[in-house]
């Protein structure tokens, strides 16, 4: 490099570090209106026009109520998954607060379906309780024998097991369940196969709380 | 029956639906004619998404958090801490997330007694791109604080859009149409926390900062 590059490089450089420093320091963080290029929405133009502005409260406020509309107007559970939460609400009020398990997101390969796999995730979405057990058996499903191992049997009667699930189960579709569990240790974690697990003490109360119809928000 | 229906309008009256008490934007100036109507506009979009069994996001840049909801109800809500726009204007309508961010999953091994740690948000990314269609890039990026070097990198890129942003003044116009950008500056825990709520194909709709 020759004796006029190495100044020229050192003065742009320099340059380039008193913008980009102007820029991320002297900006302010939260400040939305001052970002150089957010081309914000203007205002309506004469908005003197009280007829106007009452009509548009109007149609903002009936837009309101339409949604209001949609939300459950009895009580409702709602399933965090990321942080293994179970909740029983009505309107704004928790009426309950539970510590679950959710599905562990692990995948297993069906044998000989050609790729196809089973992904142990909890749903997402709305559902509703579609049925409320008691004392409810497990009917283990293929992947309950595959992923030990174990050949699947034929005999139906072989794959139920009792005592599992606790003393009650709500079912919301597609073979998940909201049901109780014997590895209350491994509550708060995600280690099931899609099922919500609670405790016995807040299934009986999910279970008394909830009806067939009730909606499940599970995110 | 006359006596059942006045009871029944009495009834009305004690009990008021949940519908009168929820506003929807309760930050909302009702004085402020462009506030009601990109509150309206926002709204005009929800009402679509509610009225289906599904999860989808409100990013509420007035606010400056984002809220994941079904049916009008506020499932959770996620501070932004700061937020980069471009072409504001091309921001309506709904948006749906093309892919959520990938995780990589662990597999059961029938032959193994090892058991496979499952996952949690502590495998979530802590910053990603997310494309949308229509056409809208939304990236969310680190704190200096959580990832310094990938601030530098993405702080770099910003300065570099504004440099392209006032060029476009003074060079003729591009003939490709404008992509909008959205990049949400999230603390690490928040965005683990957005990367596990999204869903392939999951709504989005966005709320606009309106000039006062």
């Amino acid at each position: 490099m020759n004796g006029f590059a190495r100044p020229t490089l050192l003065v742009s450089l320099a340059a380039a570090v008193a913008i980009g420093g102007w820029y991320l320091f002297l900006q302010p963080d939260t400040d939305m209106a001052s970002n150089a290029s957010t081309k914000s929405l203007s205002s309506v133009g004469s908005a003197s026009d009280g007829t106007a502005l009452r009509g548009l409260q109007a149609r903002y406020k009936t837009l309101s109520k339409h949604l209001s509309q949609f939300m459950p107007q009895q009580s409702y559970i709602l399933v965090d998954t990321a942080r293994n939460h179970l909740y029983v609400k009505r309107r704004q009020d928790v009426l309950l607060d539970a510590i679950a398990s959710t599905g562990s997101g692990i995948i297993l390969d069906k044998p000989g379906d050609g790729g196809a796999q089973w992904i142990f995730d909890t749903p997402r979405g709305e559902f509703v309780v579609q049925s409320k057990l008691t004392n409810p058996v497990w009917v283990k499903p293929d992947w309950a024998f595959i992923e030990e191992g174990l050949i699947v049997p034929k005999n139906p009667a072989d794959r139920v097991e009792q005592g599992v699930l606790g003393e009650y189960a709500l079912g919301f579709g597609k073979g998940y369940f909201i049901h109780g569990t014997l590895y209350t240790r491994l509550l708060g974690k995600n280690v099931t196969h899609g099922c919500i697990r609670l405790n016995d003490g807040d299934l009986k109360n999910v279970y008394q709380l909830a009806r067939v119809g009730t909606p499940i928000m599970i995110f | 029956m006359v006596v059942c229906a006045i009871l029944l309008l009495l009834l009305s009256c004690t009990f008021p639906s949940w519908g009168a008490e929820i506003e929807a934007f309760p930050d909302l100036n009702l004085n402020d004619p462009a506030s009601l109507k990109e509150g309206s506009r926002v709204l005009e979009e929800e009402l679509k998404l509610a009225s289906r069994p599904n999860t989808y996001l409100v990013i509420d840049l007035v606010t400056q958090s984002v809220h994941i909801k079904a049916r009008g109800v506020d499932l959770h809500h996620i501070p932004i801490m700061r937020a980069f726009v471009e072409f504001t204007s091309l921001l309506t309508g709904t948006f749906r997330v093309t892919a959520r961010p990938a995780v990589v999953r662990r597999k059961i091994d029938p032959t193994s007694s090892v058991e496979q740690e499952p996952i949690s948000l502590a495998d979530m990314p802590t910053y990603y791109e997310l494309s949308c269609s229509p056409d809208l890039t939304l990236a969310v990026l680190p704190t200096a604080k959580d990832h310094p070097l990938q601030w530098i990198w993405t702080s770099s890129h910003r300065v570099w859009r504004h440099l392209k942003q006032w060029g476009r003044a003074w060079l003729p116009t591009d003939s490709h149409s404008p992509r909008p950008l959205l990049e949400l500056t999230l603390s690490a825990e928040h965005a683990q926390s957005l990367a596990w709520s999204l869903v392939d194909g999951m709504p989005v709709v966005i709320r606009r900062v309106t000039d006062k």
